[in-house]
C-alpha cells in the first residue's frame, strides 16, 4: 500500500501574500509537492472554510506552513485552530517568525493606528467617515468582524511552534529545501529555525570587506556605489552582518542593503540590540557633537534596528511591557 | 550544568565593617536557599587564615566545585581567595566575589536598605558563578633580542645597557649617521660638558660591539607578533627589505625643534641674523661666531618660549630651553667676552641639579635679563643706519609694562619641543597611542613611565615629552631593565581572559579587526574568518559587544554570564508586587 | 513609603569601579538604590544587556566609564559613546523616558563625584515611578498571555 500522502496547510494572520508566492515561486517544484501531498487548507489557492478545519481530528494535518502576524482576533482564533490539527506547525516567514513588517505599528497606539485609517488621512472624502465596530445587527443577524488586538504578536506568543522559517519572504530555494525536509522525515530538533543558514549574511556576500570606519551615513541614493565594496563601509546602512544568513544575499547583490528580514544570528538575542551596537562602533569620530551629528543621519531608528523584529524584542518580549 | 553545581557561599563580616550595617546572617540565610548552593556561611574575616581554611575545608568536604565570597571589593581580596582556591584544587577562576564593603556597608546607613542590596549582590554572584569555566595560565617563550628604534642619546643607551648584559640588538636608525639631535649640540648644561664626547663614546662602543647590529638610513615598517614573540619588517633607503625576530622594542625616536618661521614677528627667515637654537649649536661648534655678513656680534638676545607654552602652538614647557638659554650666555662670552647678551624671558626653569647653580653664574656674567608675558612675543624688526646695531627687538617688560627696543646683532630663539612628524606613523606600526600633542603615551606617568599599554613595546627620552639628557638616560636604563627581567625569565604569561572567535559563527565582517585597539583581531583572506591573537588581547571586551554574529566570547566576562548577574540583581524586585 | 527605584550600574573596572570603591575607602554616603555589575571595560557593554536590565526589572541603567582619552584599554569609551547616542534614540523610540538611562565617566579618583551621580540619577528616577514603555506600547494585552498561553522558551526565540 502506498504510504499517506502529506496532509498540509498552509495560512496566512496579517500577511502580504508574498509568503505564499514564495512557495508558488518553487516553479515546478510544486508539482512535486503535490504529489506527495494533500493541501488541505490553503486561502489563497483554494477555496476552504474555517468549518473545514474545525471537523478535522486533532493531529490529523501533518504540517501547516503560517505566514504573518497575529493582529486580530481571527488570526489568533485560526492560529489555535491549527496548531490543535496540527503535529507540525511552522512559522513561515518574517511575520510568524518574529512579527514582521505588520510589527511596527506597535509603536503607535490602537486609537492612533484607527485614527490615521479612519478618521484622518488624504484618502478621505469630506464627511464620509466610517468607523469599525467589532458586531452589528443588521435585519436578521449579527455581523462580527475580528477584534483588532492592540499589538501585533509573533506567532509563538499564542501558540506552539516547532520550526521557524525565516526570510520576507523565505527564499524559494529555502522553502524547497525546507518542504523536502519535511517529505524526508529529515527534520532538526523542535524548537530550530530551519531553512537558513548558521552564519550571517557577510559570510556569503561577496563584497569585498576592508575596513570599516564610517564618517557618514547615507541612503542608497545619495551616493553612486562601488557595486564590489561593502556597502556598509560605503556608509550605506545595511543589516547583513547581524542578519542571518541562507537567502542568497539578494539584495545586497542587486545593489541594495539589506533590511534584516532574516533575523539574527543563531545565538544573538535581540537582533535590534546587536545591529545598534554594530553599527554605532563603526562610527569613525572620538568628537561627541560630531559623533551625535552622524548618529543624527539615522533617520528611524526603530525602524532601522527593528524592521522585522519589534514583536520579538526584548523589551516587547518582556512581561512588564504588558 | 546549573542543577550540578556545588557553591559555597560565604559572607563576610569585616569585623564591624561590615556587620555594622548589613545583617549578614540574613544574607546568609536567603541565599543559602538559592539552587546551587551547597553551603552558606557568615564570618569575622574572610581574607583571614582560619577564613581561608574554611574555604579550603569546605571544598574538600562538601565537594564544592565553585565559591561566591561576598565581602570587600574584589580589587581588593580577590587574588587571596583565588590563591584559597588554588590551594584546595580548584580553578582559581572558579570564584565570584560580592562587593558588599566599599560599595554597601561603608557608604549607606539604612540596615534594611543595605541589607537588600548585599543580597542583590551576593544573588547575582551566585547565578553567575554558574557559568564560570576553569581557565589556564597561558605562557609564550621570549625571544632575547631586542629592537632599539632611534639611534640618538636615548637608543645608544639601551643598545649598550643590554649589550653589555650579554644580549642582542638591532638598532634602527632612520638617518646616514648615530646621534641624533644631541649630535647637533656643542656643549650641555649645566655644567658645560663636550656633547662630543657624551656621544661619541656612546656611538664607538655600539659600532664596536659584536652584539649591536646598526642598520642606518633603515625605518621599521611593521611590528607583527606579541610580547615575546614579534617580527618586526626593517626597510632601507634602497628598499631592501627583511623580517626580524625580536622579543620587545624600545622606542627612542626623540623629537624635532619647533619650526620658528610660524611665528611671523620673531623675524626668523625674514632677517637672516635671527637664527634658532640649534643653528647657534653649528656655530658654536665651529668656534665662530658671525654674523651672516662675516661681522662680529657685539649684542646678542636669546628669546625664550618659541613655540612653548603657548596656546596658539603647543601649551607645554619644553623643558630644556631656558638652561640651555643660560648655556648659551656662558658659551657667547666666552667667545665673544665683550659681547652684550639680553636673555628674554617668560619664566626662567633653571631646575634640578646645578640648574640653580648655573642661573647664578649666568647673572653674574652681567646678562640682562627681560622678562615678558607669555604669548606677547617680542617683535623684531630691521634698525635703522642710525642704530649702532643690526636689529631692534621690541620688547613688552612685564614687570614695568614699559616696551623696550633692545638692539640686536643676532637673535637667538629657543625654539621648543615637537613631537617628530613621523610619530603617529610610528605609532601605528609599533601598536601605541600619542597623546593631543603627538608625544607617545605612557602606561602610567609615574608609576610606569616607559611602558606602553601594549606589553613588549617601550619608549624612551623625549618622544613621550620634552626631557634633557639625564632623564632621558634614565629612561633608557629603565626600559632596558624592564627589558632584561623579561629576558630573565625566557617567558611571558599571557591573560587569561583573552577573547576568542568561534570559527563556526563568524561570517568574515571584519568589524572587529578594525576596533581593536591593540590590532589583536586578524583577517585571514583565504579563510575568511578573525581570529584573536590571545597573547595581544588584552580582555576589553569592546569587540564581543560589536560582534555582529556574536561569534567572540569573552573568557570570564560572557554575556550569559553578565545576563545572569543582571537577572540576580534584579531578581528580589520583579518578584515584588508592583 | 516612596517608591525606591532600582538602577542597574556597568562600571568599568579601571576607573569607574575604583572611583566607586573610592567612596567607599572615604566613607562617601549615598543612595542605595544601584546594583553594579563590573565589566573590564565600558566598551563590553552591549545594548542587549541595557534592553535586558530594563527588560528584567530595573528602572533605571547606568553606564559609566573612564573619561575619554582615559580609557586602560585606549579607545573602548569612544565606542560606548557612539553606541550610546543610537541607544539613546532607541530608547526614545520606544517612549522611554530619557532619564531612566545615563552615561557618564567617573575617573579613578572621583569618589565624591560617584556618589553624587548615584544621588543625583535615583532622584531623577523617583518622581518617574516604575519602568514603564510609552503610552503607545501600553498597550495590555487583549491574548491573555498571563492566565492563559505560555508558550515553552525554547520555540519562542526562534
Amino acid at each position: 500500500m502506498a504510504d499517506p500522502k502529506l496532509q498540509v496547510a498552509l495560512y496566512w494572520g496579517a500577511a502580504c501574500g508574498g509568503c505564499d508566492v514564495a512557495v508558488l515561486d518553487t516553479d515546478e517544484f510544486i508539482l512535486t509537492v503535490a504529489e506527495v501531498a494533500d493541501i488541505r487548507f490553503w486561502p489563497i489557492a483554494v477555496d476552504g472554510k474555517y468549518a473545514d478545519l474545525e471537523a478535522m481530528d486533532d493531529g490529523e494535518l501533518d504540517l501547516t506552513l503560517f505566514n504573518g502576524a497575529i493582529r486580530n482576533s481571527e488570526n489568533q482564533y485560526v492560529a489555535e485552530l491549527l496548531r490543535r490539527k496540527s503535529k507540525v506547525m511552522v512559522a513561515f516567514g518574517s511575520c510568524a517568525h518574529l512579527g514582521g513588517i505588520p510589527g511596527l505599528a506597535n509603536d503607535a497606539s490602537r486609537e492612533e493606528i484607527f485614527h490615521r485609517a479612519y478618521l484622518d488621512n488624504p484618502s478621505l472624502e469630506e464627511g464620509n467617515v466610517t468607523l469599525p465596530v467589532t458586531e452589528k445587527k443588521v435585519a436578521s443577524c449579527t455581523l462580527e468582524i475580528p477584534r483588532f488586538y492592540r499589538r501585533v504578536h509573533k506567532l509563538a506568543d499564542v501558540v506552539a511552534v516547532d520550526y521557524f522559517v525565516p526570510g520576507c519572504p523565505p527564499a524559494p530555494t529555502q522553502v524547497k529545501a525546507v518542504l523536502l525536509a519535511v517529505v524526508q522525515g529529515a527534520l532538526p530538533p523542535i524548537g530550530s529555525v530551519v531553512g537558513a543558514g548558521e552564519r550571517t549574511l557577510c559570510d556569503e556576500c561577496e563584497r569585498r570587506k576592508e575596513e570599516k570606519k564610517v564618517k557618514r551615513f547615507q541612503r542608497p541614493w545619495q551616493t553612486i556605489q562601488d557595486p564590489d565594496r561593502c556597502l556598509l563601509e560605503q556608509g550605506i546602512i545595511c543589516a547583513g552582518s547581524v542578519t542571518r544568513s541562507g537567502c542568497g544575499v539578494r539584495c545586497p547583490d542587486s545593489g541594495m542593503p539589506c533590511r534584516g528580514c532574516y533575523g539574527p544570528a543563531p545565538n544573538v538575542h535581540d537582533q535590534g540590540a546587536k545591529m545598534i551596537s554594530a553599527v554605532a562602533s563603526i562610527v569613525d569620530s572620538r568628537d561627541p557633537d560630531e559623533i551625535a551629528t552622524i548618529i543624527g543621519e539615522i533617520p528611524d531608528v526603530m525602524g532601522f534596528a527593528y524592521r522585522f523584529g519589534l514583536p520579538a524584542s526584548t523589551l516587547q518580549q518582556s512581561v512588564r511591557s504588558l | 550544568m546549573k542543577d550540578k553545581c556545588r557553591i559555597g557561599v560565604y559572607i563576610c563580616n569585616c569585623g564591624t565593617n561590615i556587620a555594622r550595617v548589613v545583617d549578614c546572617e540574613q544574607v546568609c540565610q536567603e541565599v543559602g536557599t538559592l539552587p546551587g548552593v551547597a553551603v552558606a556561611r557568615a564570618y569575622k574575616y574572610m581574607c583571614s587564615n582560619p577564613g581561608q581554611e574554611m574555604i579550603i575545608h569546605d571544598i574538600k568536604e562538601q565537594m564544592l566545585d565553585r565559591v561566591v565570597v561576598a565581602a570587600c571589593s574584589p580589587r581588593m581580596h580577590e587574588p587571596t581567595f583565588r590563591k584559597a582556591l588554588e590551594a584546595s584544587g580548584l580553578n582559581p577562576f572558579m570564584l565570584e566575589m560580592a562587593n558588599i564593603r566599599e560599595q554597601c556597608s561603608w557608604v549607606h546607613d539604612d540596615p534594611q536598605s543595605a541589607t537588600r542590596k548585599a543580597i542583590d549582590l551576593t544573588h547575582a554572584a551566585i547565578r553567575r558563578v554558574q557559568l564560570h569555566e576553569p581557565l589556564e595560565k597561558q605562557e609564550a617563550p621570549y625571544t632575547p633580542t631586542t629592537l632599539v628604534l632611534g639611534g640618538g642619546i636615548a637608543g645608544l643607551t639601551v643598545a649598550m645597557e643590554l649589550a653589555e648584559a650579554g644580549q642582542q640588538v638591532i638598532l634602527v636608525e632612520r638617518e646616514d649617521r648615530l646621534g641624533g639631535n644631541v649630535g647637533r649640540v656643542d656643549l650641555t648644561a649645566p655644567y658645560l660638558d663636550s656633547a662630543r664626547d657624551i656621544l661619541t663614546e656612546k656611538i664607538v662602543r655600539a659600532e664596536a660591539s659584536p652584539r649591536v647590529e646598526v642598520l642606518l638610513n633603515t625605518r621599521l615598517t611593521e611590528l607583527k607578533g606579541f610580547v615575546g614573540n614579534f617580527t618586526a619588517t626593517v626597510e632601507d633607503d634602497t628598499g631592501l627589505a627583511g623580517d626580524r625576530a625580536v622579543g620587545g622594542v624600545v622606542v627612542c625616536t626623540g623629537y624635532r625643534p619647533f619650526d620658528a618661521g610660524r611665528i611671523g614677528s620673531l623675524g626668523y627667515g625674514r632677517l637672516p641674523d635671527v637664527i634658532t637654537s640649534f643653528e647657534l649649536e653649528q656655530q658654536l661648534r665651529t668656534g665662530k661666531l658671525k654674523t651672516r655678513d662675516g661681522k662680529t656680534p657685539r649684542y646678542v638676545s636669546i628669546v625664550h618660549c618659541v613655540g612653548s607654552r603657548n596656546a596658539r602652538y603647543h601649551t607645554y614647557c619644553s623643558r630644556v630651553c631656558c638652561m640651555t638659554a643660560l648655556k648659551y650666555g656662558h658659551e657667547i662670552k666666552s667667545a665673544i667676552p665683550e659681547a652684550m647678551i639680553t636673555d628674554v624671558y617668560v619664566d626662567m626653569l633653571s631646575f634640578g641639579k646645578g640648574g640653580e647653580d648655573l642661573y647664578r653664574r649666568t647673572s653674574e656674567l652681567k646678562t640682562m635679563f627681560l622678562m615678558y608675558e607669555k604669548e606677547d612675543y617680542p617683535k623684531v624688526r630691521s634698525a635703522e643706519p642710525e642704530d649702532d646695531c643690526g636689529m631692534l627687538l621690541q620688547v613688552r617688560e612685564k614687570l614695568s609694562g614699559v616696551t623696550i627696543d633692545v638692539p640686536a646683532d643676532m637673535i637667538v630663539l629657543m625654539v621648543g619641543m615637537e613631537a617628530r612628524h613621523d610619530g603617529d606613523e610610528v605609532a601605528r606600526v609599533v601598536g601605541i597611542s600619542q597623546d593631543a600633542e603627538g608625544w607617545f603615551i605612557e602606561s602610567h606617568p609615574k608609576l610606569a613611565p616607559v611602558s606602553t599599554p601594549t606589553d613588549g613595546v617601550f619608549i624612551a627620552g623625549a618622544c613621550q615629552s620634552p626631557k634633557d639628557i639625564p632623564d632621558t638616560v634614565a629612561q633608557a636604563r629603565a626600559a632596558s631593565a624592564m627589558i632584561l627581567a623579561y629576558i630573565a625569565q625566557g617567558k611571558v604569561e599571557v591573560d587569561a581572559r583573552f577573547a576568542e572567535v568561534d570559527e563556526d559563527r563568524c561570517s568574515g565582517c571584519r568589524m572587529c579587526n578594525e576596533l581593536c585597539p591593540y590590532t589583536a583581531i586578524i583577517y585571514d583572506d583565504e579563510t575568511g574568518r578573525s581570529a584573536v591573537q590571545s597573547a595581544l588581547c588584552k580582555a576589553c571586551g569592546t569587540c564581543v559587544a560589536a560582534c555582529p554574529s556574536g561569534a567572540i566570547k569573552a573568557r570570564h566576562f560572557t554575556d550569559e554570564q553578565i545576563i545572569e548577574q543582571i537577572e540576580g540583581v534584579l531578581a528580589w524586585g520583579s518578584n515584588q508586587p508592583s | 513609603m516612596g517608591f525606591e527605584p532600582t538602577i542597574v550600574g556597568f562600571l568599568c573596572n579601571w576607573c569607574s569601579y575604583t572611583g566607586a570603591d573610592l567612596a567607599g575607602t572615604a566613607r562617601i554616603k549615598h543612595r542605595p538604590n544601584l546594583r553594579v555589575i563590573r565589566v573590564m571595560c565600558s566598551g563590553r557593554v552591549d545594548p542587549t544587556f541595557v534592553v535586558k536590565a530594563f527588560a528584567s526589572g530595573a528602572d533605571g541603567v547606568l553606564i559609566c566609564g573612564c573619561h575619554p582619552g582615559d580609557c586602560h584599554y585606549l579607545e573602548g569609551n569612544y565606542k560606548t559613546l557612539r553606541r550610546f547616542e543610537l541607544l539613546k534614540r532607541l530608547m526614545l523610540a520606544y517612549g522611554i523616558d530619557e532619564r531612566r538611562l545615563r552615561l557618564d565617566w567617573v575617573s579613578a579618583s572621583e569618589g565624591e563625584r560617584f556618589a553624587r551621580l548615584v544621588d543625583e540619577m535615583t532622584e531623577k528616577i523617583q518622581p518617574l515611578g516604575p519602568f514603564e514603555l510609552g503610552p503607545a506600547f501600553q498597550n495590555g494585552t487583549d491574548l491573555g498571555l498571563v492566565e492563559g498561553i505560555t508558550p515553552t522558551p525554547e520555540v519562542s526565540h526562534g
